[in-house]
């Protein structure tokens, strides 16, 4: 198996004047989950769209486990599964129809097919829906659709866009330990969100995206360990003048930002402050969207 | 053709034909309403056109009526592609490892099979009850695999062109029924104005009257220049379909 699952190097993509991709790089490696972050139109679903074969980049390569995506895209493509963006389904055929065919597109038949199917459907819970037509299902019900139709044929590498947008909890955590399973297996995944905490819950390692490119990559911890975690301390009543030098105060709550708010959190109480109340936090994904200038859409 | 592209295909074509079937309006519509019109019309060309010989009539009409309803049926083609791009399934079938002839066959398949059962059935339903008489069958049979290539290729392009499906209805109603029309499918172009008989060649409607009438006739000689024009006709529509089907539409909204 290749060390490197997916390798994209020096990706730029222009639309008009518009720069979607400028230098794009990413290395997701087979069992890794890469949460794929940044604002709205940074270019991740247009680096989702170069992967899979739907856009041709101006500049740069991709490979998919050693396929050259650019010149050999039909042999990529049995390499991966794609859950776009938005929900892409047959809206009048039912889901086992839908999955029938896209299983059968990979090369899948009979008895491997009907087994594929059975398999996507139990990880995506969809065993009451299959012969409703898509159309009448649920939104969180299409969105596990379209992922069980990615996970058919056992992917190599998975490109969930979006996979949760709009999805009900059930859905989130259908598709959750879905991920953590692929992932287990050895496929690498790349994964796009705006929901940070997902990405806690998965273990990813990060790729924070801004203007075309990775700005930031690397484990959450790494990524995190440099950031200012905060305390907050509530006092049973009014705060010392001295201690508004060290942060903000909101509503009677002294907010601190520091490096180690376990040691600040030390040091008030050795100052013979008494706290009714104490919150000490550790610095978390959207502080290190905060700290990039990445703001990620509420 | 191995057995991966043996399987894919046939996905493909299952899928279309189960999309067609679960609204069976149009295909039914389609193939209804030209044997209603030919018994209901027969009569009327037969006697309006009984100078010009005894089949004159009747070849008007089932020609006529063939063409009319082809080109309304250019619409199940058009919506089909439409469709695929409204529900966004069209690039999900791009990123699979089937080649782009391998789409476009399994889109084709269905639709050229509801065009041939179309064509098949008012040659039939005329030939038994106003005894239509057919000189070269195969010489027909060519016409028929023509025209039903030239519309499958024009439907693919007016669906890969149009942004929604109200302007998918203007091209079918208006254009279609000017181009049936102007071919000379309702009227026989011996009984048009001088300008509309000068226009009528820019019709697809008129290769395709003249090739069915030649072909009825057994005239082969007559029908190698409408080949030949429908021919050119569906490689200049195949080729924008193809190029901008297989393109794909990106993230441009429809209408």
């Amino acid at each position: 198996m290749h060390r490197e699952g997916l390798t994209a190097c020096g990706l730029v993509k222009r639309y008009g004047e518009v720069v979607a991709l400028d230098g794009f790089e990413l290395v997701a490696r087979p069992g890794e989950i890469v949460g794929l972050v940044g604002a709205n139109g940074s270019g991740k679903t247009t680096f989702v769209e170069v992967v899979s074969g739907l856009v041709r980049p101006d500049r740069g390569s991709v490979s998919i486990f050693g396929v050259d995506m650019l010149r050999n895209p039909r042999a990529g493509r049995r390499l991966f599964g794609l859950a776009p963006q938005e929900v892409a389904l047959y809206f009048s055929a039912t889901v086992r129809e839908n999955l029938t065919l896209f299983g059968g597109l990979l090369g899948l038949r009979n008895g491997q097919l009907r087994r594929a199917i059975d398999e996507a459907a139990e990880q995506m819970r969809l065993a009451e829906v299959m012969d409703r037509p898509a159309g009448v299902l649920s939104g969180g019900q299409r969105r596990r659709a379209q992922v069980a139709s990615a996970l058919l044929g056992s992917p190599s590498l998975l490109l969930l866009d979006e996979p949760t947008a709009g999805a009900d909890p059930p859905t989130r955590d259908a598709l959750l330990t879905s991920v953590l399973a692929m992932a287990a297996a050895g496929t690498a995944i790349v994964y796009t969100t705006h929901y940070l905490p997902e990405l806690t819950e998965l273990d990813a390692t990060l790729a924070v995206v801004k203007s075309g490119r990775v700005i930031a990559r690397g484990d959450q911890d790494t990524l995190l360990a440099g950031l200012p975690g905060e305390v907050r301390v509530q006092l049973d009543g009014p705060m010392p003048d001295r201690l508004h030098d060290l942060g903000t105060v909101v509503g009677g709550e002294l907010r601190v930002s520091c490096a180690d708010p376990a040691r600040m959190l030390a040091a008030l109480l050795a100052d013979g402050i008494v706290p009714v109340s104490v919150d000490v936090r550790r610095a978390s994904l959207d502080d290190l969207y905060n700290s990039l200038g990445t703001v990620v859409p509420a | 053709m191995n057995s991966d592209v043996r399987t894919r295909v046939s996905a493909l074509i299952r899928m279309n034909t189960t999309l067609l079937l679960r609204e069976p309006g149009p295909v039914v519509s389609r193939l209804v309403m030209p044997l209603v019109l030919i018994v209901v019309l027969e009569p009327l060309y037969r006697a309006a056109l009984s100078g010009q010989g005894e089949q004159a009539g009747t070849t008007q009409i089932v020609a006529g009526v063939l063409v009319m309803f082809s080109l309304l049926a250019l619409s199940i083609v058009g919506s089909a592609i439409l469709t695929e791009r409204a529900w966004r399934t069209w690039d999900r079938l791009r990123v699979t490892p089937a080649a782009s002839w391998e789409l476009l066959t399994g889109k084709a398949v269905p639709a050229l099979g509801v065009l041939l059962v179309q064509q098949v059935l008012v040659l039939g339903v005329s030939s038994v009850l106003f005894d239509l008489r057919i000189a070269d069958l195969g010489l027909l049979a060519v016409v028929v695999a023509v025209w039903v290539f030239t519309l499958l290729c024009m439907g693919m392009a007016l669906g890969a062109l149009a942004r929604s499906h109200s302007e998918l209805a203007v091209f079918y109603d208006i254009g279609g029924l000017a181009l049936t029309v102007l071919g000379g499918a309702l009227v026989p172009l011996s009984m048009m104005p001088e300008w509309a008989r000068a226009l009528a060649p820019i019709s697809p409607g008129y290769w395709a009257m003249s090739g069915y009438r030649a072909a009825l006739a057994g005239d082969v000689g007559g029908v190698f220049a409408e080949l030949a024009v429908l021919l050119l006709i569906a490689a200049v529509a195949g080729t924008v379909a193809c190029w901008r089907i297989t393109r794909g539409w990106g993230r441009s909204r429809l209408l």
